[in-house]
């Protein structure tokens, strides 16, 4: 799974349908990133079990499931994608609780400023693109010395 | 007393205005994200269509478009979604009146169950059985207050997902409005008390006591009408207020 080669993908999380228009709309217009949008919080956790995402914004307050919850889910399924909190609801305690508990990237109010918001979800996808640029380099090292160790090994055993 | 001290007793008014705010903030913070929006999207428009355009710059420009006339779609919706917040707002800023007016009562239930389901709108659903009713001579003001409490209270008597159900009905000459929930009943001893001014089973900064005392006074000495209620504890509550289709030409204090 290269998602690195694909453009970024990036999901939003509100039950109302304006929020989610208006910001694909905005991400549409200014960058080549694929934008999913969900109402459903569970909707959207399913999405997120079967396709690699570079950042995820949610709301905080939801039927069903709220912001933090969606986030905790999605961090689980997908540790390397960006997590953002875009909350019109804004109060410190779900803040810290955000940042404590799904290591939140960034908490945004509503109504957001379209500037701030591009440039925390562009630096969101590239934080997470780096991260997967780094596991897949660490990979490769990590089977580099192997293979090292396994001809080391065999030189030992060839020369005594 | 005037009418906003009256209405901060009656419906813990801190929680109601974070939910207006929070109802008319999302509508808000969309149409400002169009705006911008639109904006760029003209700026780009207009280079596509200069001179003669070719196929590909005509596809971008439909693409635009479409957009546009999406997001002004929902520029639209959130302007209505505010109006009618502001709408519901309107019933209760206006000084009481002290003449009786004649009202559709049943839109004045409407306007203030879109104002308190704005608090529990998402956990609690309601169900509205109105019949056709004359115009009803009252203080609807005070009246809506009156409303607004008792939907208040019984959204707060559910918890987590439940119903609030109302009712009109002409019986005679009286309008009878009930308002039932699905929620968590009273306690003989709640039923005792819940006139009571200073009775309340809310936490400290949620409800003052004062709500149903002052629902009391506003339905039967104002209006010269009748509140009651009925509940089981577990089995939720309706409150029944009956009000006189006319107002006696009573020689009330001004």
């Amino acid at each position: 799974m290269k998602q690195n080669n694909h453009s970024p993908s990036v999901m939003i999380v509100d039950d109302e349908e304006m929020v989610i228009t208006s910001i694909k709309a905005f991400l549409q217009l200014e960058t080549d990133f694929d934008v999913h949008g969900f109402t459903d919080p569970e909707d959207a956790v399913r999405f997120a079990e079967g396709t690699p995402l570079d950042a995820a914004i949610s709301d905080y307050l939801m039927p069903k499931l709220n912001g933090i919850q969606v986030l905790g889910k999605i961090k689980e399924l997908q540790p390397e994608a960006s997590r953002l909190l875009l909350t019109g609801h804004a109060d410190k305690q779900s803040a810290i609780q955000a940042i404590n508990q799904v290591a939140l990237f960034q908490y945004l109010e509503k109504p957001w400023d379209n500037a701030q918001l591009l440039l925390a979800v562009r630096s969101g996808v590239e934080r997470a693109r780096l991260f997967r640029d780094l596991r897949e380099k660490v990979g490769e090292l990590d089977s580099a010395h192997s293979s090292l160790k396994t001809v080391q090994k065999r030189l030992i055993e060839a020369f005594l | 007393m005037t009418p906003a001290t009256d209405l901060h007793q009656m419906a813990s008014l801190g929680r109601l205005i974070a939910g207006i705010v929070h109802e008319i903030n999302t509508p808000i913070a969309s149409v400002f994200s169009n705006t911008e929006v639109i904006l760029h999207s003209l700026e780009k428009l207009t280079p596509l269509l200069d001179g003669s355009p070719d196929v590909q710059s005509m596809e971008k420009a439909r693409r635009i478009v479409s957009t546009v006339e999406n997001l002004v779609a929902v520029d639209r919706l959130a302007c209505e979604r505010i109006r009618a917040v502001i709408r519901a707002l309107k019933l209760f800023s206006r000084a009481d009146s002290q003449q009786p007016e004649k009202v559709d009562l049943n839109q004045h239930l409407r306007d203030t169950l879109k104002l308190a389901g704005i608090e529990f709108g998402k956990r609690v659903s309601v169900e509205t059985d109105f019949a056709d009713l004359p115009e009803v001579e009252c203080y609807p003001q005070v009246l809506n207050q009156v409303f607004l409490n008792v939907l208040v209270n019984a959204a707060q008597a559910i918890s987590g997902p439940g119903k609030i159900t109302v009712r009109t009905r002409l019986e005679g000459e009286l309008v009878h409005i009930s308002i039932s929930d699905t929620g968590a009943g009273m306690t003989p001893e709640q039923k005792a008390r819940i006139f009571q001014p200073g009775f309340t089973t809310k936490p400290p900064g949620e409800g003052t006591g004062l709500g149903l005392a002052l629902c009391r006074e506003i339905i039967e000495k104002r209006h010269g009408g009748e509140i009651g209620f009925e509940s089981q504890p577990g089995q939720g509550a309706t409150f029944h207020i009956r009000i006189p289709v006319q107002q006696q030409t009573r020689s009330s204090a001004p």
